[in-house]
Formats: C-alpha cells, sequence, structure tokens
C-alpha cells in the first residue's frame, strides 16, 4: 500500500521539491506505457459496414458552405429554434457519471447550467471534469484499474498514449456496434447527422467502440497575422516564401520591441510541400512509404526556419523557450504572425478586440514555397475525441446512454444546442439585437464544454456580434485551403503506432528544434536523419507498409 | 630592495583579516553581491505581484510580465475570489496540510523512536521494509486500487493517508534519536519513565529543531501535493489549491501547444483567464508559505545542519 511507504514522487514532494516532483510525475506515469507495444490496426473495409447510415440533421442553412470535412458557416443567429427532442431522455431515474476534459478552471460544483441541461434529460449527469494536460495521467490509472464512469471522453492524441488500448477498449467498454450499425441508428437520429469519416475512426478491432466528436476543420494549424497591423503598414501577406522573409524584415524592429514571427515551424513545412499527415508518413511519388524528414521539402523548411531564428525574427521570448504566452504577445502587437490550431482563433480575436476596437486576426490564404508551386495541408483525424459507454450495463441503460449521446449530439439553431452551448437565456447569456446570444461572467465559469464533449455534435462555425466575419472568414479561408489538403492513404485505418516509433519521435523533434534555433548547425540534419532511420525510422516505415499492404492499398 | 621593505606585512596591523576594517571597495562589491541575489529572489514576485494589479490593456501592451506598475487594479483579485472556488480549495488546502502534518508527524516520531531503540521487536525487518520503499515503487494503478478500494476516493484522507510517513523523514528522525547520548535513557529509566515518559519527556525536548524542520518538510509536501488529488479527487469542490492554481494557469492552453496539434474547438467558446488573474492565483498560493516560513526558519536551518554532521 501506498500509504505505508513512500514512492519517488511523494518522497521528493514531501521534501519540498514540489517542481521537481511534477516533473518526475510524468516521467513515472510514461513508464506504465506497456513496452511491448508492437503497434496495430484495425481493417478499413472491417470499419466501412460497422458505421451508422448518414442522414443530414442540419437545421438552418448555412451563410457559408463548408466543403467537407470544413464545417459550416453562421454570420446570422438563427431567429427561431427547433425543440429536437421533446420527450426526456433519462427515464430510468438513474443519474449518469461521466468524465470529460476541460482546459481551464473546473466550474463549481453547485452549476445552473448543468442543473438546467439535466432538467430538460429529464435525469442528471454527474460530470467529474477533469484538467485537459494532466488527463492522460488520470486517463491511465483509471483504466488500468478498471474504474471508469458510464460515459468517459478521450481525446485521440491521449489515445496513442494509454497502455495497449486496443485491447483494452473492448474490456472496459461497450461494443455499440449492435446499437448503432446501419439502420439500427434510426433510433438515435442526431446521432446519425455526425459525418462518417468521423465514426469510421471510431471502430476498433472490428467493432464500432466510441461516438466520436467530429473535427470543425480539418487541418492542424493556421497561419495567422495581425491584419489590422500590416494594412496600416501597408505589408501584404506573403505568397512565397521569399516574401514570408521580406514580411519578417519588414515587420520586425527590435528597437521598437517588434518581432514578426511567433512559432511558424508547422506552416513552414507545409508551405514548403513537406506532407505527411500520419504522423509524418506519406507515400511518396514512387509509392513507397516516406516520412517527411526524408522529403528535399522538409530539409529546405528547416533551413528556411533556421534562417529566420539566425536573423532574429522570431521573437525572442518564444526562440528562447517554449514558455512565451505567443497569444499575450500577439495581442499586444509585439508579433504579427503565428501558426497554430484553428481552435484558437475565436479564443484570441473575441477578448482582443474588447480592448483594441481595431483588433483583427485574420488567417492567410495558404500559398506555397514558389509561385506556382501549391502547398501541403496535413489533414488531422476526423474525430477529435470519443465517448464510450462503459461495459456491461445492460441493454435497456446503454440505450439511455446512447439516448443521452442523442441529445447532446443536436446540431446548431436547436434549442438543445443553445442550450447546452449557452445555457439559459437571462441567467448565463442575454440576446442582442440581431437575437444572438451574449454570455456573461457566469457563464465562463459554469460552462466546460462538459455536455458537448459528449456524443459529439455536427460542427459549424459561429461567430458574433464581436466578431462579425469570422465565421465567413474561417470558412472561406478552410474551403480554399481544401484544395491543398492531403490525401492520407491510412485514411480510415486505426493505426497504432509501435512503442519503439512513438518513443523515438519527441527526441528526434528535440533534435531538429536545436537545429532550428542554431544550438546545432544546420549541417548536422542528415545525421539527425539517419540517427532516426537506425532508431527506429526504418522499423516504422515497415510497420507503415505493412498496415497499406494489408488493406490492399 | 631593503630589507624592511621585505618584512613588512602586507597590512600594518597583525590583526586577523576579518577584525579590519573592510575597504570600500570591498564593501561596494559585497554590496552589489548582495543585492544582486536578493534581486534573483525578489525581482519575479515582484513582476508576479505587479501583473496580478495590472489591466488586461497594460499587459498587452507590455507583451506578458509587467515590471512597472502603471495602476493599482484588484479586478483580478475580485474574479478569483467570487467563485468561492479559490476560497474552497484555500480551506481544502489548509485542512490538508494541519492535519496531515499532524498526522505525519505522530506516526513518523512514534516510528522513528521505536526504530531507533535497540533491540525493538523486528527492528531490522521493519526498518529494512522502510528502506525498500527508497527503491520500490508501488504503481500508481495499484496505489489508485487500494485507494478506491478503502472508499477513499473524493475524500480528503486520500490526500493524507497515502503519503502520511516519508521514509527519508523517518531516517532523519531516527539518526537524531540514536545521538542521543544514551544515559539520558539511561536516567530517565533509573526515575521510573517508561518508553512514552522518555519519548516525551527526554527524547522529544531535545528534538526540538529536528522535528520542527521534518514538520516542515510534510507541510510543504501537503501544501504543494496536487498529483494525488488529480487521481483520486472527482468533486469540484474538493481539489486542493494546487490543483486550482494548475489549472488557471494552463486555462486556454490547448493541447495543440502541448504537441498534438489538433483545434479543439469548444476552446474558441471561451475566453482563458487573463495573465492577471493567473498571476493572482499564484499570489494568493505563495502568500501562506511566505508568511508561515520566516518563523520556522531558524529551526529549519538547525534542524539541517544536525542532520549533516552528526546523521
Amino acid at each position: 500500500m501506498e500509504g505505508a511507504s513512500t514512492n519517488r514522487r511523494n518522497f521528493l514532494g514531501l521534501v519540498g521539491l514540489g517542481a521537481a516532483s511534477l516533473a518526475s510525475g510524468g516521467v513515472l506515469a510514461g513508464c506504465s506505457k506497456d513496452p511491448s507495444s508492437k503497434g496495430s490496426a484495425t481493417n478499413a473495409q472491417q470499419a466501412a459496414g460497422l458505421v451508422p447510415q448518414f442522414k443530414d440533421s442540419t437545421l438552418v442553412q448555412p451563410d457559408v458552405k463548408g466543403i467537407r470535412p470544413m464545417a459550416d458557416g453562421y454570420v446570422k443567429y438563427p431567429t427561431s429554434l427547433v425543440d429536437a427532442i421533446s420527450e426526456k431522455v433519462i427515464t430510468s431515474g438513474k443519474p449518469v457519471t461521466a468524465t470529460t476534459p476541460w482546459w481551464g478552471p473546473a466550474p463549481p460544483a453547485g452549476n445552473k447550467l448543468n442543473e438546467a441541461v439535466n432538467a430538460d434529460l429529464g435525469g442528471a449527469i454527474n460530470f467529474s471534469i477533469q484538467d485537459g494536460n494532466t488527463y492522460g495521467d488520470k486517463l491511465n490509472t483509471m483504466l488500468g484499474a478498471r474504474d471508469v464512469p458510464d460515459l468517459t471522453c478521450i481525446p485521440g492524441w491521449e489515445v496513442a498514449k494509454l497502455a495497449r488500448f486496443s485491447e483494452g477498449v473492448h474490456a472496459l467498454f461497450e461494443d455499440l456496434t449492435p446499437y448503432l450499425a446501419g439502420d439500427k441508428v434510426n433510433a438515435y437520429p442526431l446521432l446519425a447527422g455526425l459525418e462518417t469519416a468521423a465514426w469510421q475512426d471510431s471502430v476498433w478491432g472490428g467493432k464500432l467502440m466510441g461516438v466520436p466528436f467530429p473535427t470543425d476543420a480539418p487541418y492542424p494549424s493556421v497561419l495567422f497575422v495581425r491584419k489590422d497591423v500590416t494594412q496600416e503598414r501597408g505589408v501584404a501577406d506573403p505568397t512565397t516564401l521569399d516574401e514570408l522573409y521580406e514580411f519578417g524584415k519588414k515587420m520586425t524592429n527590435a528597437d521598437k520591441g517588434e518581432w514578426a514571427f511567433g512559432d511558424i515551424w508547422l506552416e513552414v513545412q507545409q508551405i514548403c510541400g513537406a506532407g505527411g499527415s500520419e504522423n509524418g508518413w506519406m507515400k511518396g511519388a514512387d509509392g513507397k512509404v516516406v516520412h517527411r524528414m526524408e522529403l528535399p521539402q522538409y530539409k529546405r523548411a528547416v533551413e528556411f526556419m533556421a534562417r529566420l531564428y539566425a536573423e532574429k525574427l522570431v521573437h525572442p521570448e518564444i526562440a528562447a523557450s517554449k514558455g512565451g504566452d505567443v497569444t499575450t504577445l500577439f495581442k499586444g502587437g509585439k508579433l504579427f504572425m503565428y501558426g497554430t490550431g484553428g481552435g484558437s482563433w475565436k479564443e484570441t480575436w473575441r477578448p482582443a478586440v474588447q480592448i483594441n476596437p481595431k483588433f483583427n486576426m485574420q488567417a492567410v490564404k495558404v500559398f506555397g514555397a514558389d509561385k506556382g508551386q501549391a502547398p501541403v495541408r496535413w489533414r488531422t483525424r476526423p474525430a477529435i475525441l470519443w465517448t464510450f459507454v462503459k461495459k456491461g450495463l445492460g441493454q435497456e441503460r446503454t440505450q439511455e446512454l446512447l439516448r443521452v449521446l442523442n441529445y447532446t449530439a443536436a446540431p446548431f439553431g436547436t434549442k438543445e444546442w443553445e442550450l447546452q452551448n449557452y445555457g439559459v437565456e437571462g441567467t448565463h447569456f442575454k440576446r442582442d439585437a440581431s437575437g444572438a446570444p451574449v454570455t456573461n461572467d457566469l457563464w465562463v465559469k459554469e460552462f466546460a464544454n462538459q455536455f458537448i464533449f459528449l456524443g459529439g455534435r455536427p460542427p459549424v462555425v459561429v461567430g458574433g456580434p464581436d466578431i462579425p466575419t469570422y465565421a465567413a472568414d474561417f470558412v472561406n479561408w478552410g474551403n480554399d485551403a481544401s484544395k491543398y489538403l492531403e490525401t492520407n492513404p491510412w485514411d480510415g485505418i486505426k493505426v497504432e503506432t509501435p512503442t519503439q516509433m512513438a518513443a523515438i519521435a519527441q527526441p528526434t523533434e528535440d533534435k531538429i528544434t536545436d537545429i532550428l534555433k542554431g544550438r546545432t548547425p544546420v549541417s548536422d540534419f542528415d545525421k539527425v536523419v539517419s540517427e532516426w532511420r537506425a532508431a527506429g525510422g526504418d522499423a516504422g516505415r515497415d510497420f507503415y507498409a505493412k498496415v497499406l499492404a494489408d488493406n490492399g492499398r | 630592495m631593503s630589507a624592511d621593505t621585505v618584512v613588512r606585512p602586507r597590512r600594518n596591523t597583525l590583526r586577523p583579516v576579518w577584525e579590519e576594517q573592510p575597504s570600500l571597495l570591498g564593501q561596494l562589491g559585497k554590496g552589489t553581491i548582495l543585492t544582486l541575489v536578493v534581486a534573483v529572489v525578489v525581482v519575479p514576485l515582484w513582476v508576479v505581484v505587479v501583473t496580478s494589479l495590472s489591466s488586461e490593456k497594460t499587459i498587452n501592451s507590455a507583451g506578458g510580465y509587467v515590471f512597472l506598475p502603471r495602476e493599482f487594479n484588484p479586478s483580478a483579485y475580485v474574479v478569483i475570489f467570487s467563485g468561492g472556488q479559490i476560497t474552497d480549495a484555500i480551506l481544502v488546502s489548509t485542512i490538508v496540510t494541519l492535519a496531515g502534518t499532524a498526522l505525519s508527524l505522530v506516526v513518523t516520531v512514534l516510528a522513528a523512536y521505536g526504530l531507533s531503540r535497540p533491540g525493538t521487536l523486528g527492528h531490522r525487518p521493519i526498518l529494512f521494509y522502510f528502506l525498500l520503499t527508497f527503491l520500490i515503487y508501488p504503481g500508481m494503478i495499484p496505489s489508485y486500487l487500494v485507494v478506491t478500494g478503502l472508499g477513499l476516493k473524493d475524500n480528503l484522507l486520500s490526500l493524507i493517508l497515502p503519503t502520511a510517513i516519508s521514509a527519508f523523514n523517518l531516517v532523519v528522525l531516527r539518526a537524531f534519536f540514536m545521538s542521543i547520548p544514551g544515559e539520558l535513557y539511561d536516567s530517565a529509566r533509573m526515575d521510573g519513565a517508561g518508553e512514552l515518559r522518555v519519548l516525551t519527556r527526554i527524547v522529544l525536548p531535545l528534538s526540538k529543531a529536528v522535528t520542527a524542520v521534518v514538520g516542515l518538510f510534510y507541510a510543504v509536501g501537503y501544501w504543494n501535493a496536487f498529483f494525488n488529488a488529480i487521481l483520486y479527487i472527482d468533486r469540484n469542490d474538493l481539489q486542493p489549491v494546487q490543483r486550482v492554481l494548475q489549472q488557471f494557469i494552463l486555462a486556454g492552453q490547448s493541447p495543440a501547444s502541448s504537441g498534438a496539434a489538433v483545434a479543439i474547438p469548444g476552446l474558441g467558446s471561451t475566453v482563458p483567464p487573463s495573465l492577471a488573474i493567473k498571476m493572482a492565483v499564484v499570489v494568493v498560493t505563495i502568500v501562506p508559505a511566505l508568511i508561515i516560513y520566516p518563523f520556522v526558519q531558524r529551526h529549519f536551518t538547525k534542524g539541517v545542519i544536525i542532520g549533516a554532521v552528526k546523521g
């Protein structure tokens, strides 16, 4: 028993080395990943027959139609809302337990938003809202101890870190195939509105295991620019790699405390045309499996990025460590361009515009390294996270839980959607002149995306009166970028990376970072790649090639 | 060169160097170095406090941390204390720290005393068992199973019991107890004292410093601990302050920045707490340690030295 002893982590904690203890916590948690995992893959054909039949659940015609998998955009908020589910979905009276992640302060226990949704559901969902940054540790322990709630929400990137998940998923969670495959999903019409690709991504070992949360934009990163500042200074958005460099030169003025760039490494790789959406893997022109690090385009990206760092065009706080808060620097006009996930667009723009009404955050139209050369856009997985139903609860309870997930999958334009996203009118939000909800401080405290993370939802891009162009900006940018979206040859196959390969990823990335930041010379690059090949890169190539061959691709 | 220049001492007196009047240069040098050392400690604290009292606008225009105070804006403190979450968390941490430290001290002192007396029944194997925990880590999942099996999930005891005894502290205390001269024990026995009386009347009064240090170790450990709370505490109103601090600090930091390179759509719908709020939480969290530390510090220095030279 741990109580009678002291483990390494506690020991450090007890002698007051809190920080060291925190760091070793991650290491210790990492040790629990089974060292012998050889990787696994689900057959794609198998997956095709298991998924629910798609039935569009869109209620409101979008203002800007997205080219799938880009979500539709809504500039105006609908004036009348549909009551999609009129009957109560929790009929047993038994409370539902659920675990979801959240990246922020957990909402208080007495929560009016939860109460309102629970009342509409006809029963209570008792949430355990976990910190997203330590969620992996928590999940590893919970799943290892077989202690899971009725509904467990697991993000895709955590799945990769969970020990032997492809086996564990069948031991812990209910097979949903008998409930949802094909037209059986008709009992849950709102779940039928989730994208087929996302459902295909929810198949483990030939069984439909989870309800997916489809992505709203298939892009892992977007290049953002302070359009208000660049317009004022008459600096155009770059359209080639050279122009990107010129942009850096024009916008950097160290004396004034201004630098052109934050971290744009992910973007530079894509601009240069280095593909590899499947953990860096792709099929080369000759049909052979290659990793993006082996491409000349990647080397070009390394050289370019190293030049930006060497010429001090990247903000020093970003260059010095990974600690600098890029959004604060961006909002404060200390840097003008950086790449990050599209999800942070609204999150950064919205509070900034309250302080500086001129603040305009825009995505740079995607461009290739040279005139006439197409860039590559990496494609994310169609599902971001999944909700799993606890195994062995019996048919009735499983159906009840699926009804809950059906409820939480309500599309934009329904009362259910508004209630889960904005809470109660008068309590959590009021409406502006156009009828769009404007949330208050209570909402900020009580909202943790808790219901939305369960059961997915057809994704939509919705702006607000404070950022009226956002929805159109995002969808139009995404539609344009979709022309360059990479086809992932492993699409629809659930690949679990062999542990050996997963283990070399981070050290290799660190070596590349050293080159980019000038801590080791660019000439070391070839050596890094050959070391990576020997340490497991080549083994990884064989593994990924075999997965393709097994699927006849 | 004449003989008397050779024999003349470098200084005019024969007093040892530390009794000399320090030279101006030496004083300036010492002053500078000490100022730098103080600055290394004080400046980060200063920046944290000033930033916590700044408005969003000031923070944005400073591009992050604020060094020069431009205003007094306590709104961040109003925000964090209005929800009740921080006040709850401080209460939880205080209870855990006080109760935990008390319990840990009692059991550690008792165990250390028992193990310090030669001839205690099973003294070697028990000591070996304690020392083994330096080497063997029980593992997260077994610990979790034990704690949940005892029904301690969502119970503050789960933050105390698993870390109630630290083998390190036990060894320190035991070594100190063993260094107390045997004659004192003998004389107490001759006066008719039993083990408990020997412990409370002879050993503990002689071990005030080291006990204070071990208590401080425990207290700091309990106050700073957060990993057990991740595992065992799901209820939001039972979270210790370090967990809440961590949530505030990392809030809005999407997994994209932790290497997963995905956009979380839900994140776009909420406003992450501003830097001012994060810093206000930091201030609130470190204040208790800042208040308590000076009082225990003299024991701390003494205790550590005792352990070092006599252990």
